[in-house]
């Protein structure tokens, strides 16, 4: 272990906090403390995940270069807008699900398209 | 501006008022309970709803407030079921730009009325229920709502619109660009035909256990398409997890269109239906954008409006579904 306490502990210790919280609160400020937690349990998934690996290897494929993320994903909206890529780009409407699955998979692996998805790829 | 008090109220409706109540108050409207007497002999007790602008104004791209209270009373006197509209205020009444109506009885969160047994006779009826209401509501004359500051224009104009404000937040979706080529390849221009609702989905209706009682929220209605609200109510996002009854998480398309066409709606496009469904879908997407965007710019920064930035994932997996099968 390279910490006592990792990020990930961390993000456990203020959930905790905020659901000892919660009972005191009302109103708004009862929704933003759910809201709250919520939020916490998207950056541990990130974290555990790495969501923007998975969709730089997705886009260098796609773009044929190796670049950072933001210069991918600004250079492949840069196409679409151009019409020198489309829905007719091999392998693209492939890649971009795959990439929508893994943000989702960490956003809200709950939504119904998710959960859709997964159990036709485990089917 | 003023917080309404019973007594500021009672001045304005000329009835005794004894409770005010703060509903619901968000960046730019709020909405409160407001408990009146009828000034006749009963006495009876009159619920009602102030709706105001808590800034003073209305937000962006919104109808005016009073032009939305009209539109609300050209459809209530058309038959539709609206909150009849009893006081639109002005600017001596101290209260910013709102209106006051009937307080109907009523469910208005969609996942109880969506889920809860009491409420099955009521989503056995919405569908035909919705599909009258639109019928309708597309069928009104364009000249009834003649002086009305609703937005209009034709479809590629529409589409144009919603590019630059995707532009606006400086955020690259390669998903978005796509859907946006992929409808711009398939819509059609057309002129606007038809009073739109604009926001038509299963969180904008008020439900009794026996079926709908009221259509709320009439702000974003403009002059366009009748297949806008056809498939603005099917997106997924109003369908709160219940996927496979695509009509608001209640019903079938087939049986949506059907009963619209019934109710002498015209006939319904099914290709145009499901290209609205898309549209719809993004413009929720580019709506999470938005609201993300009040937290990113300052305009409301608090976890809320962070927290459903990250909803762009869920838009971008629809979207991603819609294009690679057909349907969602």
């Amino acid at each position: 272990m390279a910490e006592q306490i990792e990020a990930t502990t961390l993000i456990e210790a203020v959930q905790l906090f905020l659901a000892e919280l919660e009972p005191e609160l009302s109103g708004r400020r009862a929704f933003h403390a759910k809201v709250a937690q919520n939020a916490l349990a998207i950056v541990a998934r990130e974290l555990a995940q790495a969501p923007q690996a998975t969709e730089t290897a997705l886009l260098t494929a796609v773009m044929g270069r190796n670049d950072d993320l933001d210069l991918l994903r600004a250079g492949l909206c840069a196409d679409l807008r151009a019409g020198a890529k489309g829905e007719a780009t091999p392998g693209l409407i492939d890649a971009l699900l795959a990439v929508a699955q893994a943000k989702c998979a960490v956003d809200n692996p709950r939504y119904s398209t998710f959960k859709r998805l997964a159990a036709a790829t485990t089917a | 501006m003023a917080t309404p008090t019973p007594d500021h109220l009672a001045a304005l409706l000329g009835v005794p008022v004894t409770r005010v109540e703060q509903l619901s108050g968000g960046a730019s409207s709020a909405t409160y309970a407001v408990d009146a007497v009828h000034g006749d002999a009963t006495g009876s007790p009159w619920p009602l709803i102030l709706q105001c602008a808590a800034t003073g104004a209305v937000p962006e791209g919104g109808l005016p407030r009073a032009d939305q209270a009209r539109l609300q009373q050209i459809a209530y006197q058309a038959g539709l079921p609206v909150a009849e509209v009893v006081r639109v205020l002005g600017p001596t009444d101290g209260l910013g730009e709102g209106f006051i109506m009937a307080r109907l009885p009523g469910e208005a969160l969609a996942p109880r009325w969506l889920k809860l047994p009491d409420y099955a006779a009521a989503r056995a009826a919405l569908t035909g229920q919705c599909a009258a209401v639109l019928a309708r509501l597309h069928r009104l004359p364009l000249a009834s709502a003649a002086g009305l500051a609703l937005a209009s224009g034709s479809t590629a104009e529409g589409l144009a619109r919603m590019f630059a404000n995707y532009r606006r937040f400086g955020v690259d979706s390669p998903v978005f660009d796509l859907a946006f080529a992929w409808l711009r390849e398939r819509v059609e221009d057309r002129p606007a035909t038809a009073i739109v609702h604009g926001d038509f989905r299963s969180g904008n209706f008020l439900v009794a256990p026996d079926g709908l009682v009221a259509v709320l929220d009439w702000e974003l209605a403009h002059l366009g398409d009748g297949h806008e609200d056809l498939g603005w109510l099917c997106c997924n996002a109003w369908r709160f997890g219940l996927w496979d009854k695509p009509v608001g998480g209640f019903g079938d398309r087939d049986a949506l269109y059907q009963a619209y066409e019934a109710a002498g709606g015209g006939p319904v496009d099914r290709t145009r239906a499901h290209l609205w469904e898309v549209w719809g879908t993004l413009k929720w997407g580019i709506a999470c954008l938005q609201l993300g965007d009040d937290h990113v710019s300052g305009r409301l920064r608090n976890v809320e409006r962070a927290a459903i930035g990250r909803r762009v994932s869920e838009v971008e997996l629809d979207l991603m579904h819609l294009l690679k099968f057909g349907s969602l």
